[in-house]
């Protein structure tokens, strides 16, 4: 399967500004044009093929979601052409087209309907949304009962069961409450694995990453870079780096940017359900604390994550990031990545030790980052921000953030 | 050029909107059952609200004219059974005609974030008073007259909705679009009810307004309504269907043109 599944030629989206409403009648009824053109989007060229899993990242209004919305049908582009070869299903804004007195039941149909499936086609998988939405008993009451939790996860249900062959996801990888983001994300992994086609579009650069095979970076509605994640990847956390750096200055403000905190410290929901991170001990030296002093090079670190694995999930992983005073990380460690599986304690929960001997960051303030995430890495349960703080100290006259293992060699 | 582009227009003005709905057919089920909804719940009368509303709107009329001012023709039929016959197919039309004109509005949550056939919408607001009216026209002509003229109405009211189809397209790009338009509307519906001969004879006009009625292709439809059923009192005129069928064509065209031209602003208005 070489042939293309999406195509856009030289596609431009602009939105049209009229400077009274009325000019915007007179256009449509004589057919000359009164606006001025807003561009979302400009002369974007874009093949995919089938099973590619493409993330989208640039900032707010920088023209992802209309690149979306495009691919989506929800809205037509003003110049160029476009081919989409299957169904596309896309996560956008679930339940959008609920009725609110509706049934669920009704909903679905009248939400599959939409999607472009006949009765008897909804039929078939009516089975399969209901019991993945996980709210059988409340099926038959008007959606407008529903909390918001089961609401999104009935549209969330209809709209990846209606088999498509592309996937659109704005933002959100992960849906609802705990138990339901885990299954969510499962789903969205099968159709991975399915070789179905993804477009993913998330602030989340280390989900782009873990997740993508291409990476499109849209800024100012033109593709400012595109290709291998990491590459793309790394360009884009740069200039992020330094347009945040930029509007600090210019703000003189002190708040910490932290782009890798989407999560949030989250108050652990539903005991036992979703894992959690129950406790963090950072021991430098053997004492305990959150904020350390160190010394670079001499100083060991010990980090011990105590967490509750969850019921019937797979043993989540643990990473720690160490990141700078600008947010940028200098480095990060992974159990996953590093292969290593994390066992329980006694009490039934899961525990991850980790050393770093002679820890060799040069002199500086250092942030902690720890996450709790899944046994491969990609969703994250859990971030903790600013788990510990470590002002290293030096010695030495050596410059930089880190000593870098080395050996001179000298006759 | 100018004719092949009015030619293709016409066609399409019918042919998009049609098939459309023949395509859709399962969606369009799901759009019934969601007026449905829309309309009775949390109502107690629920289903027979559709039905009394003409209803009551009629026993008015009748209470007014027939009662009050003893209206009688000096020709012809009673003034109850002429009434009916025009008043529920002109309270269909502007039934329709004020639902479309807030169709856009009335059915964003369904077009805005999804890739909704908006092309179905004109059928959706056309059908659902259609069936209903259908329903309400043949009982009563049932009643009145017998099982033969009652079948008129499948024919009467489908006839009736496919010739407002034009309207039905432009009046809805005009009440998304213009704000007015919405808040005019049903004081010109109603202008226009007076100036058509619904709640009078056409020959109680004096002459010279009687000669211009041709301008107002209401009355013809009105004409023809009351010459297929209530025969005898009311001459068919060719010329109606002729004048009916022209306006139509000369319609169509342009109205389908504008909306097609507004689709593309639909989803970025509101």
């Amino acid at each position: 399967m070489d042939k293309p599944i999406i195509r856009l030629e030289a596609v431009s989206k602009y939105y049209k500004l009229y400077r009274h409403d009325l000019d915007r009648v007179r256009e449509i009824l004589t057919g000359k044009a009164r606006h001025e053109s807003h561009y979302a989007l400009q002369d974007i060229n874009l093949e995919v093929k089938a099973g590619e899993v493409v993330g989208v990242v640039g900032r707010n209004g920088a023209g992802k979601s209309t690149l979306l919305k495009i691919l989506a049908n929800t809205l037509q582009p003003s110049s160029g052409s476009i081919v989409v070869n299957g169904r596309v299903a896309a996560l956008l804004e679930l339940g959008a087209s609920f009725h609110p007195e509706m049934s669920g039941h009704e909903n679905i149909y009248l939400n599959c309907a939409i999607g472009g499936l006949g009765k008897k086609e909804t039929d078939v998988i009516y089975e399969d949304i209901v019991e993945f939405s996980g709210i059988r008993e409340f099926i038959h009451r008007p959606v407008k009962t529903y909390s918001s939790g089961m609401f999104v996860r009935l549209a969330f249900s209809i709209a990846t069961h209606i088999d498509p062959d592309i996937l659109i996801i704005d933002e959100a990888l992960s849906v609802g409450d705990g138990v339901f983001a885990r299954r969510s994300f499962d789903r969205i992994m099968e159709f991975k694995k399915a070789g179905k086609t993804i477009f993913f579009c998330s602030h989340s650069l280390y989900q782009v990453e873990a997740l993508c095979d291409h990476v499109l970076w849209i800024e100012e509605g033109r593709i400012r870079a595109r290709g291998a994640p990491a590459a793309v990847v790394t360009e884009y956390g740069e200039y992020l780096r330094m347009q945040s750096a930029l509007a600090e200055q210019l703000d003189d403000h002190e708040a910490s940017p932290s782009q890798h905190s989407e999560g949030g410290k989250q108050a652990g929901k539903g005991a036992g359900e979703v894992p959690r991170i129950v406790s963090i001990d950072v021991r430098v030296d053997g004492t305990s604390a959150r904020a350390h002093r160190m010394m670079s090079g001499v100083s060991n670190l010990e980090v011990v994550v105590t967490f509750e694995p969850g019921r019937n999930l797979p043993m989540p992983s643990v990473a720690l990031a160490f990141t700078g005073g600008d947010g940028r990380i200098l480095s990060s460690v992974g159990s996953v990545n590093d292969g290593i599986e994390l066992h329980r304690n006694d009490d039934g929960m899961g525990v991850a030790r980790l050393c770093f001997p002679a820890l060799p960051l040069l002199k500086g303030n250092y942030n902690l980052d720890v996450y709790l995430m899944c046994e491969r890495g990609l969703h994250i349960y859990e971030a903790v921000v600013q788990a510990a703080e470590l002002n290293v100290e030096q010695q030495g006259l050596a410059r930089g953030l880190v000593n870098l293992p080395h050996q001179w060699n000298t006759p | 050029m100018i004719l092949s582009a009015l030619f293709r227009n016409v066609y399409q003005g019918l042919t998009v909107p049609l098939f459309s709905g023949l395509r859709h057919r399962d969606l369009l089920r799901m759009l019934l059952r969601r007026d449905v909804v829309n309309r009775t719940s949390g109502t107690v009368l629920g289903m027979l609200w559709p039905l009394l509303q003409p209803g009551l709107q009629i026993a008015g009329f009748w209470f007014l004219f027939d009662i009050v001012y003893g209206m009688r023709f000096n020709r012809g039929p009673d003034f109850l059974s002429y009434l009916l016959v025009g008043m529920l197919p002109w309270l269909c039309l502007t039934e329709v005609l004020g639902r479309a004109a807030g169709m856009f509005r009335e059915f964003s949550s369904l077009y805005r974030r999804t890739p909704f056939p908006v092309e179905l919408l004109p059928v959706v607001v056309m059908l659902i008073p259609g069936l209903v009216y259908t329903l309400i026209y043949v009982l009563m002509l049932g009643l009145m007259f017998d099982l033969a003229t009652a079948l008129h109405a499948f024919v009467i009211i489908p006839l009736l909705l496919l010739w407002i189809l034009p309207l039905v397209l432009l009046f809805s790009v005009l009440g998304l679009f213009v704000r007015d338009f919405a808040q005019a509307l049903p004081f010109a519906l109603m202008l226009i009810m007076y100036c058509t001969p619904i709640l009078y004879f056409p020959d109680m006009l004096p002459e010279s307004v009687r000669n211009v009625l041709w301008l107002n292709p209401f009355a013809d439809i009105m004409g023809l309504m009351h010459a297929l059923i209530q025969g005898e009192a009311f001459a068919f005129s060719p010329q109606a269907v002729l004048r009916l069928i022209v306006e139509w064509l000369l319609l169509l065209g342009p109205c389908w043109l504008v909306f097609r031209r507004s689709l593309v602003h639909i989803r970025e208005v509101l």
